[in-house]
Parts: C-alpha cells; structure tokens; sequence
C-alpha cells in the first residue's frame, strides 16, 4: 500500500534488569526494526558500553586498513577465522603488507627513471658519441639540445652532432664559447646518469635489460602479496562484518539509562509492527521485561518512505534533495508522475529511448549500489521512447509519416494504436507553447501540494492564504489578459492582499519569481531543439560518406553514426536528467517542500 | 521570417552574453559546490539545486533573442 506520507512511527520504551540487556540487545539487532533514540528519562545514567567496546573497534580500525591494503581475494577458507587468531595475526600480516608495498612504490620509481634515461637515449641515437663523451672530457665539454639555431654563425672550435631527436654539441672547454652557444640553443636536456658504457644504442639494450629484471622483481612481490591475500583476504572480510556487528552491539547501551540494576531503552518503530516486535521481545526474555508505548513528546519522528513498486525507485531521487519531514507529503509519487515525462518529452526520441535504457541497464550492473536511480531512469527511457514514436523520430530521422506505415514494415500492428501526436522535429515552434502550459501546470500542482501541507499542518484557512493566494494571482494575471484591467485588476489587488495576510513581505517579494519559475520551464523547449538538431547534425555529416558509393565511405559513414549517436546518447542522458530534475528540485519543490525529516535507521539494518 | 542585420547581431548578443554570465555564476559555485562536497557528501541535492540556480538568466536570455528574432 502506497501513501503519500511516511510511514506512522510509535515510540516505545523498554524496561528490563541489567541481566536482560544482551538478549534484548542482539534481539533487536536480528529484528531490525528499532530506530534507537537516546533516552529522555532524567536522573539516569548514561549506558555504558560493553567492556570489550574499546579493544573490538581498535582491532576493526585495523582490520579496515589491512583490508583496503589487500587486492581483492577469493577462495574457500573464509569461514574458519577465529577471534583471537586475528587479533595475533594482523599486525604481523600488516606489518608484512606495507614492507612489500613500500618495495613495490620504490620499484615502481625506479622503472619511471629507467623509463626516463631510455627516453633520452632515444633521441641521441644515431650519434656514435660514447656516454663519456657526453658527460665531458678533460679538454672538451659537449650539450644536448633539440633546437640548435644559428650555431653556424659563431666562430670557435665546436662539432654537431645530429641525433634522432636531440643534437649534442661538443666544444672546447672555453667558458666564452660555452656561453655563446648557450644564448643560442634552445633548452638544454640533461644528461642522466648511468652505470652503463658506450654508445646510445648500447647503453639502451643495457637499460632494457634492467628494465625486464626490475619488472620481473615487482611481479614477484606482487604475486607475494596476492598469496598473502588469498590466504587472509576471505577471513579478514568476514572478520570486517563480525566485528562490525560485535562494535555496534557493544555500543548500543550508549543511548540508553540506566540504574544500578536496570535499563531503559527507547526508539521509534513502525507503529503496526509493535504488537510484532513487543511479542518477539517478550519471548526472548520469557517476560522479564517490559515494553511500552510511550506518549507523542515534541520530538519529530524518522521518516521512512512509504512507497511501493514502480514510487519506490524514486525515493532515492527525493533524498537526494532532502528527507521528506514526518508530516508532509512524499514527493516520491511526483517525481515518478512527471520526471520521466519530461526527460521523455525533452528526448523525444524512440533510438535514444533504446540507447539510454542500455546505458542505465549497464549502470545498474556495475554500480548497484546506485541501483535505485538507475531504475528510476530506465522510467525515463520508456517514455523518452514512447515520445519518439508518437514524435515518429529515432536518431533523428523522421522514420513513418504514420504508424501505419511503421506496422506495415514490422508487422507489429500495435504501433497503429499509439497516436502520433506531430513531428515535433518540423514544428519546434509549438513545443515552445507546450513547455509554457507544462510549466503553469507543474508549477501550479506543486502550489496545490504545498496548500494541502498546510491544511495539514496549521488548517483551511492558512493553506488558502499561503497558496490558495498565488492560484488567485494567476487567475488574476490571466483575466487581465483576457478582459483588461479592469476586470482582472480587482481579482489582482485581491490575491495581493491575500498573498500579503498569508506570507508577509517575503510573499510580495517572491511574485516576480512566479514568472522567472514559469518560464525556467521554456528549458523544455531549448533541450527539446538541442536534441532534435543534434542528432540531426551527425546524420547530415554522415550523409555524403552513406551515399558516396564505396565501401570505404560506406564504412566511415556507418561508423560516423555509431560514433555519433553514442555520444549524442551521453549527452542527452546528462541534459535530460539535469534539466528534468532541477525542474522539480528547483521550480516545484520550493512551493511545497520543506525536508530536513531524520530517515529512519533501525539498529542492525545495513 | 526575415529580421534585420541588427535585430540578429542583437538576439546573438542577448543570448551570448546571458550564457556567459550564466557560466561565470556556475564556475563559482560550482567550484565552491564540489569543495563543500568534499566535507559532505549529503550535500549534493543542495548543491545540484545552487549550481542550478544561475541557469534562470540564461533562460532570459533566450527568451529575449527569441523575442527579437520574432520567434514570439
């Protein structure tokens, strides 16, 4: 059962002796149900928490770090770890890690420097100077520069010597000369040092040499820690989720009171799992203690959305704004009404309607843990596709004139059904009206939303003036247009007052922002003619190589379009998703949503 | 419909200009936006909706181009 409210929470206490607190505790952490809150009983101690609490998330500090250390390992031993030999274990093994990692990073730089010298060795090649005569002898003195201008022109005793990339000169050991020709090469390369003798061509067979034993040694000690990994990895995983339900055990009496010889705990649970979880309870500790509804306090309850199938994907949208407040509506339901609509209508295409779903698909796959968003696009790509085939476009091109034609060619004779609406492709011009009346109408469900908030919050009579107000002022606006001033005028100056009794100055001020919202809407018609004009641009450039003839232009032609479309598909994913959602967060949400609410965590959950 | 040199250089500039100072508005808060976010990752509705916000003047921008343009 779908609302559009949060689940109803109820507070409960739980009373019991001290002997009872583990089996109350673990039982709840098995239920998953108690959102606990810190005790409000004054005159009691604080909890204390279990005595190992401090030793356990010492130990899962290091177990965590040890664990983002490790490559990732599978194998069969995970299940025989014990306590204590982990506790033993892992500072050796930890110690073990960062030695062989400390070598891996010193091995790696050294590589980059060989890399490097090689490099340099490359560009000289070609010369049959020897290293020594690069770093220098007794009489003569030698540079390597890749620019060497005008050197002719100086007089003095000096040779080039051309490499492949780089030239060395080499000239007499005369400090004038040395500084002429430096004022005329360009930047000097330095010369890297080496054990290594002979020429350039020599001394690269040497350094590749020590290359191929400075990578086998890294592949050795990589394959070290891949053993120690395989070995430990399993079992330092599953110590990482005991002990991290040992810690939050451990310190679950935190938040409770307690006396000498008793405890309270108290928590919001979902008011119609209280007979439930006050039976589980009770059994577990055969009636030895004593659970009870405790009376409404002024704290606001945690919300838990109350959504089921196709709403539920787009929770996560809303929280990504904010947590809805515990008594105002979930605006889930109208995310998943009118954003799949509008990333729809903007793409309008039935081609990018498949892409898109692809991509969200694979998204869905590799990041589950964003699963939820994923889910709700694919939402957005059905439409989009559906707006593509009553648009009769796909990858731009306008592919039916009717969709008759369309269940002609592929015998599906349900595209007959599906209406087309106009080829929105040739008439721009009316999408711009559409996404004015879309935005009055967005605009104006979310000021009804917000009315029926404060009816629920402070009554009839402030939902009227706070928002009833604005729908009069449009009211207003429009019989102005309609009949002039003075039919429109009073209904205005009306709505004002109301406006002005309801919200105060800030309301006043807020009218000119009733138009900038409206028409943030005419976005829909900027993305709208950005996708139909982009997708139409790469099958205009692809269209001469198509029809050129050869198979070469054929080729490039068709690979153009793959290229194309698959970008054009990025980017539209990004535009409709943007656009689409600020839409909502931005333009309606600010006339009826507050947020701020606390979700709902119950200990032992995820 | 045909519109005069003017009236076109005019509708370029409204809406060339608008989508710069929308850029220059984004670039700090966007910049500003993905420091915060550094501290917080919870904030990212909020930021989404502050980047969000300077897109109004383009929007402007785009009415006013398409106003001279006599599109409207």
């Amino acid at each position: 059962m779908s609302t559009i409210k949060p689940v109803e929470m109820t507070k409960v206490s739980i009373t019991g002796p001290k002997r009872e607190l583990d089996t109350v505790i673990s039982t709840l952490y098995d239920l998953k149900v108690l959102d606990i809150d810190e005790t409000t009983y004054e005159g009691l101690d604080k909890g204390e928490p279990f005595e190992q609490a401090e030793e356990l998330s010492q130990l899962l500090v290091d177990i965590r770090s040890l664990k983002s250390k490790l490559p990732e390992a599978e194998s069969d031993n995970g299940n025989g770890f014990s306590l204590e030999n982990i506790q033993d274990s892992v500072k050796e093994i930890n110690d073990e890690v960062d030695r062989l990692t400390g070598e891996t990073d010193k091995l790696k730089s050294r590589i980059s420097e060989v890399n490097e010298k090689i490099k340099f060795f490359k560009k000289i090649r070609g010369t049959d100077l020897t290293y020594k005569d690069l770093k220098g002898t007794g009489t003569l003195n030698s540079l390597v520069t890749s620019s060497k201008n005008n050197l002719d022109e100086i007089k003095g005793d000096f040779q080039i010597f051309n490499g492949a990339q780089a030239s060395v000169v080499v000239y007499r050991d005369d400090s004038d000369l040395e500084s002429e020709i430096r004022n005329r090469v360009g930047e000097e390369i330095p010369v890297p040092e080496t054990d290594h003798e002979g020429q350039a061509e020599e001394i690269i067979k040497k350094l590749k040499k020590d290359r191929k034993e400075l990578k086998s040694e890294r592949n050795r000690i990589r394959s070290e820690l891949e053993e120690i990994s395989k070995e430990w990895y399993p079992r330092i995983d599953g110590a990482d989720d005991f002990l991290t339900e040992r810690v939050e055990k451990a310190e679950a009496p935190i938040k409770f009171g307690t006396t000498d010889k008793a405890f309270i705990a108290q928590g919001w649970i979902p008011s119609d799992q209280y007979e439930e979880v006050e039976e589980v309870l009770a059994e577990a500790c055969e009636g030895k203690i004593h659970i009870q509804k405790e009376e409404e306090d002024e704290q606001e309850p945690p919300v838990k959305h109350n959504n089921s199938g196709p709403v539920k994907p787009f929770e996560s949208l809303t929280d990504l704004v904010s947590v809805p407040r515990y008594n105002e509506i979930d605006p889930s339901i109208v995310l998943m009404l009118t954003f799949p609509l509008f990333f729809g209508f903007m793409i309008g295409d039935a081609g990018y309607g498949v892409t898109s779903f692809l991509v969200f698909y694979g998204g869905m796959k590799v990041f589950p843990k964003a699963k939820a968003i994923f889910k709700s696009l694919m939402y957005a790509s059905v439409a989009t596709f559906i707006f593509g085939l009553a648009f009769g476009d796909a990858f731009g091109y306008v592919i039916f004139g009717g969709h008759s034609e369309l269940a002609a060619v592929t015998g599906i004779h349900l595209f007959e059904q599906i209406p087309i609406l106009w080829h929105r492709a040739e008439h721009l011009g009316q999408v711009f009206n559409i996404a004015a009346i879309i935005g009055i109408v967005h605009v104006n469900i979310g000021y009804l939303l917000g009315g029926y908030n404060e009816y629920v919050k402070h009554g009839l009579k402030e939902a009227f003036l706070e928002k009833g107000s604005w729908l009069v002022l449009q009211i207003g606006a429009l019989m102005t247009y309609m009949y002039g001033f003075a039919v429109g005028g009073p209904v205005l100056a009306l709505s004002i007052i109301l406006l002005f009794v309801g919200e105060g100055v800030e309301g006043l001020v807020e009218i000119p922002s009733l138009i900038s919202n409206i028409l943030s809407y005419l976005r829909i018609f900027g993305v709208s003619v950005a996708a139909v004009v982009l997708a139409q641009v790469v099958n205009s450039m692809a269209q001469p190589l198509l029809t050129s003839g050869s198979v070469v232009g054929l080729t490039a032609g068709i690979g153009l379009l793959v290229f194309g479309h698959v970008f054009n598909t990025f980017v539209k994913i990004m535009e409709g998703f943007l656009q689409g959602i600020r839409l909502h967060y931005v333009e309606m949400f600010n006339k009826f949503y507050e947020g701020g609410g606390r979700k709902y965590l119950p200990f032992g959950a995820e | 419909m045909a519109i005069g040199e003017f009236a076109a250089i005019g509708a370029g500039l409204a809406i060339g200009l608008s989508a710069l100072a929308t850029a220059w508005a984004q670039s700090k808060i966007g910049a500003a936006g993905v420091g915060a976010l550094a501290e917080d990752d919870s904030l990212f509705g909020s930021v989404l909706i502050l980047t969000a916000l300077p897109e109004t003047i383009i929007i402007f921008g785009l009415v006013v181009s398409l106003v001279i343009a006599g599109f409207i």
